[in-house]
């Protein structure tokens, strides 16, 4: 009976904080120590063609979740909040995800949101956020334009575009100053531009010289004109590619059409397993940028070299901790380091600001530096920009994925050139 | 030089993939031309068809070729299926029911292969060489592709012409009523040409892998689905081998129209071709609105 009547006393308040259409402070409650339950909302997408990077973020979530949850929780003065997802299925479309972060911010009163995957829909939630003025933590878009825009609310917490492919540019220029001609292909999105255009000026401050330059658009399935067209200005480097599918087959076409270069660095693809089982041996030496991959060098003690804090999980209880959720022999991609590292982020400032106030969050943000699995984690309190944190270059390798760049990070030496398609038609790989 | 040589190697690739894209659109155009049921999940079922040659590959290293007969077969049963549960309950239903109907079964199909074989774009590595030419390099597994589409179109024009059962398709097309007065079993007729309008789609997406091995993924098909439609409208709608005509035709202006788009200074070609297709389907309908071999 008594809980029924706390259970009706309860529900009586909340229908009246409602009516005087007030935020109800639930950190205001007297009373001893108590445990809530905090959500943080998600529009993921779990269909569409965002599909896999969208369910790889959602278990790193999860896995952050539980691992805050296992650790004591997040204090807030009394409080423990315990940190559950509630996450919907945007199907991988701006449209869906708008309604959704008006959900969310509406309906689920959830102030702290987990932006969906991409920059392109990620752009779409960042206007909705500011409007109901709840937090909008972007772990899967990267595009610089998002920051641009004056949003208070929208921080990020993976690398911005500008930034994917600039070590491989560095890399290449250290390897060979003679490889000068730069191909630029990719897809016509959001993202791929930011990162290209960003990876086109920072090519010619380093003394390259862009020979070619063209986009292809989504969800094309033959680049063959296009790549007809690259063949013929004979460059040493080709950097491109947008997301999965497109990435996959630009190198496939690559291959057939025997377009050899020195060095490839394509976006997204090249960093999941699922690439080099499509190509075999035809994705050897292919790099790739990448947020964060498996073996990256971020523990406790590096971050107490630096003097940093650490947060989270290490990256063997991370790994242990994904297996549960997405089975035995998932590997996690860097989309679940970097959607852990948005969950931790708004765990560690919520407790730093000490309140739920998404404004006062927000502020506790600027202040904010910690490193945990996926790196460190510091924004520019101007615009919410993520710039503590740092690209790996990956490499395929003999069949496996390294890290090449940068040198401190590396736990192999890049296989520059890279062998022909000729030579790897005949078995040859990095290694050999 | 280099202008010419761009165009007769995408001239040759268009020519490949539009003969993929033709065979792709005949089980829509057939579908449509008996049954009057426009096939809005066209593209999950193309799906189906490249996860079979991926999976027979994978597993047991089954060349795709080999797969084609597979993919046949399993197209025609899902067919014969599918119209015994749903379609032929619709058949004489408004066109609405049939539309949300087949627009249901494209999405429950995506959403089944997704829960089976998971989300990851998936491809495969069939390499068996390449003819080197002196503009472009063509791998056999494209020519393949291009020469199964022609074997196969061909054979279903003879299987119509020359046989009984394809007259009585024919006879059921050009009209129902008195198809049925001849003595023809019009129900038999409908699931007939539905499972062969299935298989052909799902024997189509085994070519598409042949010419794009990677990307294979539950949401591929949406691509096609689109090409499909216009190749369709293009093609006169109800005839299959107009529909692989206008496949054909449709392939050479995607990707021959690139080179001549290149000519325009500061434009993106390639984000043209499409709109290149479109303008030249808006001609086509303007010019013979029944479609380039569609009948009166």
């Amino acid at each position: 009976m008594k809980k029924l009547l706390v259970f009706v006393l309860v529900g009586m308040v909340l229908f009246f904080a409602g009516c005087a259409q007030q935020q109800p402070q639930q950190a205001t409650t007297p009373a001893g120590p108590k445990e809530e339950t905090l959500y943080f909302g998600a529009p993921i997408s779990l269909s569409g063609k965002f599909a896999e990077e969208g369910k790889a973020s959602l278990y790193g979530m999860q896995v952050a979740a539980k691992w805050i949850n296992e650790h004591g929780g997040v204090k807030v003065g009394d409080t423990t909040y315990k940190i559950e997802i509630k996450y919907y299925d945007d199907e991988s479309k701006k449209e869906n995800v708008q309604s959704l972060i008006e959900r969310l911010a509406t309906v689920d009163k959830v102030k702290f949101i987990l932006a969906p995957y991409s920059s392109g829909l990620t752009l779409a939630a960042a206007p909705i956020a500011e409007k109901y003025q709840v937090l909008l933590n972007s772990h899967g878009g990267a595009s610089d334009y998002i920051f641009e825009q004056g949003y208070y609310y929208v921080v990020q917490t993976l690398s911005p575009a500008s930034k994917y492919q600039t070590g491989f540019l560095d890399m290449v220029k250290k390897l060979d100053p003679n490889a000068k001609r730069v191909a630029l292909v990719y897809e016509d999105g959001e993202f791929s531009r930011a990162v290209h255009q960003a990876a086109k000026e920072y090519a010619e401050e380093l003394g390259f010289e862009i020979v070619y330059e063209k986009t292809y658009p989504a969800g094309a399935t033959d680049l063959s004109p296009i790549l007809n067209e690259l063949k013929a200005t004979n460059p040493d480097v080709i950097i491109g590619g947008g997301h999965f599918a497109d990435g996959q087959l630009l190198a496939k076409q690559l291959a057939e059409l025997n377009i050899n270069v020195k060095a490839i660095s394509i976006l997204v693809a090249p960093t999941f397993p699922e690439f080099y089982e499509a190509l075999g041996n035809k994705a050897e030496g292919i790099c790739g940028p990448a947020q964060w991959e498996v073996g990256a060098r971020y523990t406790p003690d590096v971050a107490d070299e630096l003097g940093v804090e650490w947060y989270g999980p290490t990256q063997d209880e991370f790994l242990a901790m994904y297996k549960e959720l997405a089975g035995e022999d998932a590997v996690p991609p860097y989309q679940a380091a970097e959607a852990a590292a948005a969950v931790l982020s708004y765990a560690k400032a919520i407790e730093k600001a000490q309140s739920l106030d998404p404004a006062k969050v927000r502020e506790a943000m600027n202040g904010l530096k910690f490193m945990c699995l996926y790196g460190l984690w510091q924004i520019d309190p101007e615009t919410g920009k993520q710039v503590g944190h740092e690209m790996d270059i990956i490499q395929w390798q003999n069949g496996e994925k390294k890290i090449v760049w940068p040198e401190a990070a590396a736990t192999a030496d890049p296989c520059y050139p890279m062998p022909t398609w000729d030579e790897k038609a005949s078995g040859a790989t990095c290694g050999s | 030089m280099a202008f010419v040589e761009q165009l007769i190697a995408n001239l040759l690739y268009g020519a490949i993939l539009g003969a993929v894209y033709g065979l792709a659109t005949m089980g829509l155009s057939l579908i449509f031309g008996v049954l009057r049921i426009v096939n809005v999940g066209h593209g999950a079922f193309i799906m189906i068809g490249a996860f079979t040659a991926y999976w027979m590959f994978t597993l047991y290293g089954i060349s795709p070729v080999l797969s084609l007969p597979l993919a046949m077969a399993a197209g025609m049963i899902i067919g014969v299926a599918v119209y015994l549960v749903v379609v032929k309950r619709l058949v004489d239903a408004p066109e609405l029911a049939t539309l949300l109907a087949m627009f249901a079964i494209g999405i429950f199909i995506e959403e089944a292969a997704k829960q089976i074989w998971g989300a990851n774009y998936v491809g495969y590595s069939w390499e068996i060489g390449s003819i080197s030419l002196p503009f472009t390099e063509i791998p056999y597994t494209k020519l393949v592709a291009f020469i199964s589409s022609i074997l196969i179109a061909a054979a279903v024009y003879v299987w119509f012409r020359k046989t009984k059962l394809g007259k009585a398709v024919r006879a059921v097309v050009e009209d129902r009523e008195g198809a049925l007065t001849c003595g023809i079993d019009v129900n038999k007729i409908y699931a007939l040409s539905f499972s062969l309008g299935i298989g052909l789609t799902v024997l189509s997406g085994v070519l598409v892998t042949l010419f794009t091995p990677v990307g294979i993924n539950a949401y591929m098909g949406g691509e096609y689905t689109l090409k499909a439609f216009v190749i369709a409208v293009l093609g006169g709608l109800a005839s299959p081998w107009g529909a692989f005509y206008a496949g054909f035709i449709f392939g050479l202006i995607e990707n021959g129209s690139y080179t001549l788009l290149g000519l325009i200074p500061g434009v993106e070609p390639f984000g043209l071709t499409r709109f290149v297709s479109f303008v030249v389907l808006m001609l086509v309908l303007l010019l013979k609105p029944t479609g380039l071999l569609g009948g009166e």
